[in-house]
């Protein structure tokens, strides 16, 4: 069974440490690569206006490395 | 009576056929590695493999693989092809992995108990705790020989030899002088099976009231029974837990374990596309997998470092890896020979 990627933006920060920490963004963007938040739609996910936001979900390859990271519980995958 | 069923209980599942013969696949989900063979083997499609990334790392609540019992036409090929026995088939309530009609991996681990030293290193290393050693030590009191006296006329009560003893053989009944009675201990005593006449005691006495001589010391070991000092015991392996990584193998200072793993192959990590995620480090059932430490400031060190010694070649980091950068080939198979050529080219078709 496949799981699936889930944000709730009432517990996210806006740290960006998901954005960072996802290993699949840090190999489409340089950017995140480098510790910075993403330039470009194409990373599964990026902080916009504060908040936590999914852009390629399908991306996902469901590693948990968001979840171990994420300090609020605000993504996850079930 | 002809019956399907399928019963899932908690993660683990058992599906069942009972016809003319009765045919079972069960499942343990605490054994599975998720490396997804089954799911590659299954000539019908029945076993799909889940997120294992994020249920090994987030210890979620799902079952690794699940298996459709509208699909699965219990031919018992999965349970063959994993190399860690989490898949069991029975014909008639008897493992076809014993039918000598049916194919096998061979793995094995052993401990040789003749050779074993009980240092329990591989049973520190083993990365699915499936060794346990039970040793029995010699007794000190047979290992060293000597006398000890202490004068209690002479004896002050200080209690710095019992402070001192760094075997714990001395104790001093420690009490509250009286008018009647004006001492501070009624006793002291020295238990000869726990004393090694190290003679701290006698060094440290203030009044010089211990007297004590190593017989070891003054005339060499000769009354000693070398048999005495043997460690004695027994080695365990849990062959259910066990997934044959070598570990134990590698690490035994004298030899004593052999380990044969049921697939050959090379374990390559591409460090440029690798993110240093982890998910490989936690995934691998064998510790094969680890983030270095840098060897000086400055030095950037390989993102992921593998050890192949301990690889079984499951594949569940390449499987796992987010970025595509890890890459396992399994060159040879050990398995039991079969008759039948569809079963032998699943077999061969694990090779990649």
């Amino acid at each position: 069974m496949e799981m699936e990627l889930k944000v709730n933006q009432d517990n996210c920060l806006g740290c960006g440490v998901c954005v960072v920490a996802c290993p699949v963004n840090a190999s489409i963007s340089n950017e995140v690569a480098g510790g910075h938040g993403s330039k470009t739609t194409e990373t599964i996910m990026m902080v916009e206006n504060g908040f936590i936001k999914l852009f390629s979900p399908e991306k996902c390859t469901k590693c948990g490395t968001c979840q171990l990271f994420c300090p609020t519980d605000a993504i996850w995958l079930e | 009576m002809i019956s399907n069923t399928k019963e899932v209980k908690a993660r683990d599942f058992e599906i069942s056929r009972s016809a003319e013969e009765k045919r079972e696949l069960l499942y343990k989900d605490d054994i599975c590695i998720g490396c997804g063979i089954c799911e590659k083997t299954c000539p019908v499609d029945a076993i799909e493999l889940g997120s294992i990334g994020a249920i090994v790392r987030t210890d979620a609540d799902v079952p690794k693989i699940v298996c459709d019992d509208d699909k699965c036409v219990l031919c018992g090929m999965c349970s063959v092809v994993c190399p860690v026995d989490a898949l069991e088939f029975k014909i008639d309530d008897e493992d076809i992995k014993n039918m000598e009609e049916y194919p096998s991996l061979i793995s094995s681990a052993e401990i040789n108990d003749e050779t074993c030293v009980y240092c329990k290193a591989c049973e520190t290393a083993c990365p699915r705790e499936a060794i346990t050693i039970a040793r029995n030590l010699p007794e000190r009191s047979k290992l060293v020989t000597g006398e000890i006296e202490i004068d209690k006329e002479t004896c002050i009560d200080c209690g710095i030899c019992e402070e001192m003893c760094p075997a714990d053989a001395i104790t001093m009944e420690h009490k509250l002088p009286t008018s009647d009675d004006p001492t501070v201990s009624s006793d002291i005593i020295v238990d000869k099976d726990k004393c090694v006449y190290c003679l701290i005691c006698k060094k440290s006495c203030p009044v010089d009231a211990i007297k004590a001589a190593c017989r070891s010391c003054s005339y060499g070991e000769y009354d000693l029974n070398p048999e005495d000092a043997e460690t004695t015991g027994a080695s365990f392996i849990d062959q259910e837990t066990c997934v044959n990584c070598g570990w134990c193998q590698e690490i035994c200072p004298v030899d004593a374990a052999t380990v044969v793993k049921p697939f050959e192959g090379e374990l390559s990590v591409d460090q440029e596309k690798c993110q240093a995620c982890g998910a490989c480090v936690d995934i691998c059932p064998c510790n094969v997998l680890s983030f270095p430490a840098s060897s000086a400031s400055g030095m950037r060190p390989e993102k992921v470092m593998s050890d192949e010694n301990y690889c079984i070649y499951c594949g569940a980091c390449e499987n796992v890896c987010p970025v595509k950068a890890i890459e396992v080939k399994r060159t040879d198979i050990k398995h039991t020979p079969t008759k039948s050529k569809s079963w032998d080219k699943k077999m061969e078709s694990l090779k990649t």
